[in-house]
């Protein structure tokens, strides 16, 4: 494809010089770039266009044998009219098909050649002509030309009326005309799309790849200073623009200049008005039906239309659409600040010295923009020629194909080609003229096919883009083919020539020349890459002015040095574009723009290497914080992270919706940033939590949402957990107080059995509660984490330690040790978490898994390196523990213990059974046998229902159930003095059983009594005397005979052997000292009721046993120590002993008074009594209780 | 070990050849195994002083003793038996005014063969009607002791763990019968009087100059405690013993299959006589097997007790000195 290319080429230049020189136009571009059927000066277009059609479907060698025949007549009868150039281009035919016919007789070819040579002749070397002609020889067989040439004919069907028009203006072929452009326009149209939306796509990929990716700030840099010297170049460009405004403006007017205002409607709109389209479409077919004429629909028409871009110009056809899309290219070329930096401004001299002498015509971008300013382009060919330009200077200057400004213009070439097709093929013309053409084809049109035309055609096209051509192979695929093919011949044949011709031409005319040249070669180049026929010829304004030729001779090199460089670049510059990853390529060039300008503010706060104080901080701008506000709702929406997500965000920006708002009032205009927002920190807006929203349900009133986000903390936070584990250490707990219980009551029964005598208080009461783990108190918190606080959870630590002392049969332990061992232990603790989570924390590793498809791919999922179950072996092993260890600590001291303890119980309560038997088995079932044992109390109505059942609190210690009695109203002196008796007479027995019964008892003692006191010795007779009157004149009983409890107590030798020191406490106070002024005060009151009561019933309650003690039984076991003291009065009183004090006396005669038979009766008072007492006590307690021990 | 001079060789020789070394040791390796004998009383001693130092009280108790051996449970329920026989051959003497005959008792069964296995003796039989009547020793971590009162011994209380204590005496039974099962009668004479060895029987004074009590504790540790640790000695002799014994079997074997290999290629080499071997297998440990079972014993992780890591490298941890 690519050879027949360069074969125009050759052939054309010279056909090109002959135009020029026969003609004095230069506009033989177009010419030299239509192959030359288009040029036959047929009258009838039409028939040209069938020949073409004929031509581009079948490729049947005789039909284009004869049509090329008939050309070439034709061009012949042309040539006779002086109409060189067409017959010129007609020898040089690459329509496959007369290269077909050439092949077949090339005699032909070398004489159609002949005669366009004189008129070459004139000015030109010969060195064209033939190796063209080599050239074309060895280059026509290329089947690939049958596809070139398809689009190349269509193309020449769109000139041809345009050179025609030149030679004879034929009305039909302007009609003609119309058509071809109209679908060609659609095709680029098409394609532009097609390209805009590619690029959008790129950039929505690249946006959602923000989502997922973090792109690192290091390029930052460089991109704002790339972007800095874009900005200085454009500046410097509009300083320049405004220098030369004057002269600028100018040549746009010259080009405006005559106001042949056409009155044709279908021309009255511009480019780019599709947005009216329909309206005008309408407006046209009821022409006839609108009042208002064609300057008026048009200056209406314009004033609709808004938006129109500064390149908008009436007089000017084309140029909005045309400038437009150039803007954008170039500044988008520009933006590409990483590789174009270099080219956005002149070379500078200083830089490259010798630039100038290599580079004929320099270009840059900087150049381009002002050129585009001053609307010097005229196509879009114009402003494509100078791009490539710039790029093949470079690679002209630059030989080294290991220079970095090849890869950067190689890159931009690239990105070049892909943006050029985004402009639309239009060759801005003066309405003027375009007017006066429509209005002739119209006319024509009217003469001709009468009022057809209005269906079939879109009139209000936009004449514009009339420029004809057509696209027929994608801009894109098409030039990276051409450089690959043409550079062999290139190198052969072109590589030198323009510079040679160049050398002796250099002047004047020959610069003209060498313009066309240039021209028509780079159209070539061109019809390669965008084979779209540039219609220059018609305008008749060519750019001739200095400035432009300079470019256009540049070309020539570049698309030279293009060539040359071809091969190497080329394939250099993928294997560079490999190197970054395409992901961040996009990123780089999608947000370079916005980048650079994040950091310039950002650098703006930094002064060298500092922050610079003075410089005003970054502020938040509504426009930044909206779209980073959509960002964050499009993302989340197209996030994959579920739909519950999604949801969740869903009503999020329901309720964000009207902050969003808000911050969208006064935003002038918003900038569109493709910066992912994480980017842009300024404008971030942190979620808020629904609970911290300031909610007014009713105007003024905040809601208080405080209980939303304030929760109790849920209970069981600080106990054990239920576990297995927990309830068994629970139960063995409960065991060992049971245990402990029945202990405790075996001590006593011991301690009964030693002692003879047992006194209140004696037995600590054992009732141990059920432990329970106590809770923190409702507590309440403000977030959702954990709680900590080191002190409580020390606590439960704590706690739990002394739980586990507890259970290895510690009762109590020191605080100290707890505290020690709570350390040790949480210290433990700290060690096993710790390890555990480095266990956890360890990287995952990936995991090969073939695909199951047996492709031999291979899947890699990523897994934990250790499972559950591992961590916590790994974390016990490294702590220097095992399962081994905790099992057999769960079943030897756990469980095993736990039997062990039940059996203990057993055994223990089997031992309690044993003790407490001699005291059973003596009382026997109704308790008849107490008596057996010669206790007293029966006797003398010594019994414990006054001063309460539970005396020794054996109830609590449930002795009561274990001597199954019913209650403990039986005084259990006499459960003691059994045990005590049984115990002792079994001990004796063991030792001394006979000893007693060896010698007869003493005789008794007589009792004094004052008969008898005579019998006495006199030194003690006062003393009894005394006694008795004391005693009411009744018998003194010996010391022995008194009950036991009132007995002195004999004084025991302590181990020394000495009596060391005389008692000090009264020697009458049975119990504890504090039971003694109760009794006192009690009597003193005068409150004699109730222990007389209680002497009463006495001796009831030892016949009657049970019944009558049973019913006080919860009421009197309330105060029992009160009630000691009563009956040891009550005692006294009734033995009338010694030291009995006056109050007693006073009590005793009242005695008789009471009848049993009240007794019942008064139970009730008597309670009620003692209550009363109980009070008095409280009050008068202390006071009275040092004249009682000194009554005593 | 202050003293240089071994006083134990006939003792120890006894005691490895009740463990199963049957050729006669050297003097080296006695001496050796008493030094290591005396490095592990003199620790034993320490620590119990320690131990009765933190209870509040200067003179050390079997309760220290015991505590030192928790976690052998073997060993220990071997201790509290022979303690307990100890107690019943105590009473039998006081009651039964049948002094002649504890002198041979006590010595006789370190073991606390109470079975009759490898019990080899007339005097055992004597005792074993007393048998329910001795007193069990009630250690500070039995269950019975978390409680105040204690509860007279009850016949049927025989719980697993003393099974399982048992099972372990057994089995050491078991061993010792095996060892004795082809021996002659003046053979099995001999053994017995090789089980009476000891190191405190009859002369204690003996060994408390020997292990330098007065050095290492204050009070003038009583009788129990010097025949708790008479009976430790003979255990330490006979589990390094026996350590040895199988350090010098593994050696025996990789040095026959090392053998086997060069005798492959040299088998004209190894037509020894007809007995050389056997003379070969009854060479007596030698003090490197002493040195390597002891080595052996202090690695060797002690089950059911946890070292648990408290922190600190573990490099740096020192490591104490193990009690066998």
């Amino acid at each position: 494809m690519s050879a027949p290319r360069n074969l125009h080429h050759l052939h054309h230049n010279p056909h090109s010089f002959d135009a020029l020189h026969v003609n004095g136009y230069h506009l033989h571009r177009a010419a030299s770039r239509t192959p030359n059927r288009p040029l036959t000066p047929l009258p009838s277009v039409n028939s040209a266009a069938t020949t073409d059609a004929d031509l581009g479907q079948d490729e049947d060698p005789k039909v284009s044998f004869f049509a090329a025949l008939l050309r070439r007549n034709e061009a012949r009868l042309e040539t006779l009219y002086g109409l060189k150039n067409c017959e010129d281009v007609h020898g040089s035919s690459t329509d496959p098909a007369e290269v077909v016919e050439e092949r077949q007789d090339d005699a032909p070819q070398t004489v159609t050649a002949p005669p366009k040579k004189p008129a070459r002749a004139i000015d030109e070397d010969d060195y064209d002509d033939s190796e063209g002609e080599d050239d074309e020889d060895s280059a026509d067989p290329s089947p690939l030309k049958a596809k070139s040439t398809g689009p190349l004919a269509a193309m020449s069907l769109s000139s041809a009326p345009m050179v025609r028009q030149m030679c004879s203006t034929s009305m039909q072929a302007i009609a003609k005309q119309q058509t071809p452009p109209v679908l060609a326009t659609k095709n680029s149209e098409d394609a532009r799309k097609k390209l805009e939306q590619d690029k959008k796509e790129t950039e929505d990929a690249a946006k959602r790849s923000f989502h997922t990716l973090f792109y690192s700030a290091e390029n930052d840099r460089d991109a704002m200073s790339d972007q800095k010297k874009l900005e200085e170049s454009e500046r410097q460009v509009d300083v320049e623009m405004s220098g030369q405004g004057s002269s600028g403006t100018p040549s746009s007017n010259a080009a405006t200049g005559n106001g042949q205002q056409g009155t044709l409607s279908q021309t009255n709109l511009g480019a780019s008005s599709l947005t009216l389209k329909h309206l005008i479409a309408r407006i046209d077919m009821k022409r006839d039906k609108v009042v208002a004429s064609d300057l008026e629909l048009r200056s209406l028409m314009s004033e609709v239309r808004k938006n129109r871009s500064k390149w908008a110009s009436e007089d000017r056809v084309g140029q909005e659409e045309l400038y437009e899309s150039a803007e954008k290219v170039l500044n988008e070329l520009k933006a590409m600040t990483e590789h174009s930096t270099a080219f956005l401004q002149r070379v500078n001299k200083r830089e490259a010295p010798d630039y100038h002498a290599v580079i004929k015509h320099p270009m840059d971008l900087g150049t381009m923009t002002k050129k585009l300013k001053n609307v010097q382009y005229k196509s879009k060919e114009d402003f494509v020629t100078d791009l490539n330009l710039i790029w093949s200077n470079c690679l002209d200057y630059n030989q080294n194909s290991e220079h970095f400004l090849r890869r950067h213009a190689l890159f931009m070439r690239k990105e070049t080609e892909k943006l050029v097709p985004l402009i639309p093929a239009i060759t801005i013309r003066d309405r003027a003229e375009v007017e006066a053409e429509e209005r002739r084809q119209h006319q024509a049109e009217v003469d001709m096919d009468g009022g057809e035309e209005s269906d079939d055609e879109p009139i209000i096209s936009s004449r514009g883009r009339k420029a004809p051509g057509k696209k027929a192979k994608k801009g894109s695929t098409a030039p990276r083919k051409a450089p690959a093919g043409t550079s062999e011949n290139s190198l052969s044949s072109e590589g030198k020539p323009p510079n040679q011709h160049l050398a002796p031409n250099g002047l004047g005319s020959n610069l003209k020349n060498e313009n066309l040249r240039a021209e028509s070669e780079a159209a070539t180049e061109r019809s390669h890459t965008d084979p779209i026929t540039p219609p220059f010829g018609i305008n008749g304004m060519h750019i001739s002015s200095s400035s432009q030729l300079d470019p256009d001779s540049m070309d020539i090199d570049g698309a030279e040095s293009f060539i040359n460089g071809a091969a190497a670049p080329t394939a250099e510059a993928p294997r560079e574009a490999e190197h970054e990853e395409a992901g961040y390529k996009i990123w780089k060039q999608v947000t370079k723009k916005d980048r650079a300008r994040v950091t310039a503010e950002r650098h703006r706060l930094f002064k060298g290497n500092e922050i610079n104080e003075d410089e005003p901080a970054l502020l938040r701008t509504k426009a930044g914080m909206r779209s980073w506000l959509k960002k964050q709702k499009q993302a989340i929406l197209e996030g994959a992270a579920g739909r519950r997500r999604a949801e969740a965000a869903a009503k999020e920006t329901e309720e964000a919706a009207p902050s969003g708002e808000t911050l969208a009032e006064g935003i002038e205009g918003e900038e569109e940033s493709v910066l992912p927002d994480y980017y842009d920190t300024m404008s971030a807006i942190p979620d808020l939590p629904d609970r911290l929203r300031w909610i007014e349900k009713t105007p003024g009133v905040v809601e208080d949402a405080s209980d939303e986000y304030l929760r109790v903390l849920p209970q069981g936070l600080f106990t054990s957990p239920e576990s297995s584990l927990v309830k068994k250490i629970g139960d063995n707990m409960k065991q060992l107080q049971a245990t402990r219980k029945i202990c405790s009551k075996i001590a006593v029964v011991k301690q009964m059995q030693i002692q003879s005598q047992m006194y209140h208080g004696q037995f600590q009461k054992v009732d141990p509660a059920p432990l329970v783990e106590q809770d923190v108190e409702a507590h309440v918190m403000n977030d959702g984490g954990p709680v900590v606080s080191p002190e409580v959870v020390r606590a439960a630590l704590r706690r739990s330690v002394g739980e586990i002392f507890f259970h290895t049969g510690f009762e109590e332990f020191q605080p100290s040790a707890l505290d020690a061992v709570t350390s040790l232990a949480s210290d433990f603790f700290v060690k096993i978490s710790k390890t555990l989570a480095d266990y956890a924390a360890t990287p995952k590793v990936p995991v090969p898994k073939a695909v199951p498809g047996g492709s031999g791919q291979v899947d890699v999922t990523w897994k934990d390196r250790f499972t559950q179950e591992e961590m916590i072996l790994h974390t016990l092993h490294e702590n220097g523990s095992d399962l081994e260890a905790l099992e057999s600590y769960v079943k030897d001291d756990l469980d095993r213990s736990g039997t062990k303890m039940v059996q203990m119980q057993d055994r223990m309560k089997a031992h309690l059974a044993d003790l407490l038997r001699p005291a059973l088995t003596d009382a026997g079932p109704d308790g008849s046998n107490a008596f057996n044992d010669g206790s007293e109390q029966f006797v003398s109505g010594d019994f414990a229902d006054d001063f309460g059942e539970d005396f020794f609190g054996f109830r609590e210690l449930g002795l009561d159930k274990e001597l199954g009695l019913a209650s403990l109203a039986v005084p259990l002196h006499l459960l003691q003095n059994r045990m005590h008796n049984a115990h002792q007479s079994q001990n004796q027995s063991n030792m001394s059983s006979n000893l007693p019964s060896a010698l007869p008892p003493p005789v008794p003692l007589t009792p004094i009594t004052i008969d008898n006191i005579d019998d006495q010795i006199g030194l003690v007779q006062q003393f009894f005397r005394d006694k008795l009157a004391t005693n009411n004149n009744k018998p003194l009983i010996e010391d022995d005979d008194l009950p036991q409890k009132q007995r002195f107590p004999k004084p025991r030798l302590p181990p020394t052997g000495k009596i060391s020191s005389p008692r000090k406490r009264p020697i009458r106070e049975p119990g504890p000292g504090k039971g003694h002024p109760r009794k006192k005060m009690k009597l003193n009151n005068g409150d004699a009721t109730a222990t007389a009561t209680a002497t009463a019933i006495a001796p009831a309650t030892a016949t009657e046993n049970n019944n009558v003690n049973k019913s006080p039984t919860g009421k009197l076991k309330l105060e029992p120590p009160n009630h000691t003291p009563a009956t040891t009065t009550t005692n006294m009183n009734g033995d009338d002993v010694a030291g009995v004090d006056a109050v007693g006396k006073e009590n005793a005669p009242k005695l008789p008074s009471k009848e049993k038979g009240k007794v019942k009766d008064k139970e009730k008072e008597k309670e009620k009594e003692k209550e009363k007492e109980k009070e008095k006590d409280m009050v008068n307690g202390g006071m009275i209780s040092p004249e009682s021990l000194e009554a005593t | 070990m202050t003293e240089k001079q071994p006083k134990y060789r006939q003792e120890i020789q006894q005691m490895m050849f009740v463990s199963g070394e049957t050729a006669e040791p050297s003097s080296e390796t006695t001496t050796i195994i008493e030094e290591i004998v005396h490095t592990q009383v003199v620790e034993m001693l320490k620590r119990s002083t320690v131990l009765a130092t933190r209870r509040g009280s200067r003179s050390i108790s079997t309760n220290d003793l015991f505590f030192l051996i928790r976690h052998d449970k073997a060993k220990l329920s071997r201790l509290v038996t022979f303690l307990s026989w100890k107690d019943v051959r105590k009473t039998a003497k006081d009651s039964d005014d049948k002094g002649g005959d504890a002198g041979d008792m006590g010595g006789d069964d370190p073991l606390g063969g109470a079975d009759g296995g490898a019990g080899g003796g007339g005097p055992v039989v004597g005792d074993t009607g007393k048998k329910n009547k001795r007193t069990k020793v009630i250690l500070p971590w039995d269950i019975s002791s978390y409680f105040t009162e204690q509860v007279p011994e009850r016949d049927d209380d025989e719980d697993e763990d003393e099974e399982e204590m048992n099972a372990a005496t057994i089995l050491r039974l078991k061993t010792a019968d095996e060892r004795t099962k082809n021996m002659t009668k003046e053979e099995y004479v001999h053994y017995s009087e090789c089980r009476q060895a000891s190191f405190t029987f009859r002369k204690a004074k003996r060994f408390r100059e020997w292990a330098g009590f007065h050095l290492h504790t204050d009070s003038k540790p009583n009788d129990d405690i010097v025949d708790i640790l008479g009976f430790l000695t003979f255990e330490i002799v006979q589990t390094l013993t026996e350590e040895a014994l199988q350090v010098k079997a593994e050696e025996e074997m990789t040095k026959n299959r090392s053998g086997e290999a060069n005798a492959a290629s040299k088998k004209r080499k190894r037509e020894t006589g007809l007995f050389g071997e056997q003379e070969e297998g009854r060479t007596p440990v030698g003090p490197k097997h002493i040195q390597e079972g002891f080595r052996r014993l202090q690695i060797k992780p002690i089950p059911g007790r946890n070292r648990v890591w408290m922190g600190g490298p573990r490099a740096l941890q020192r490591k104490e000195l193990r009690l066998i």
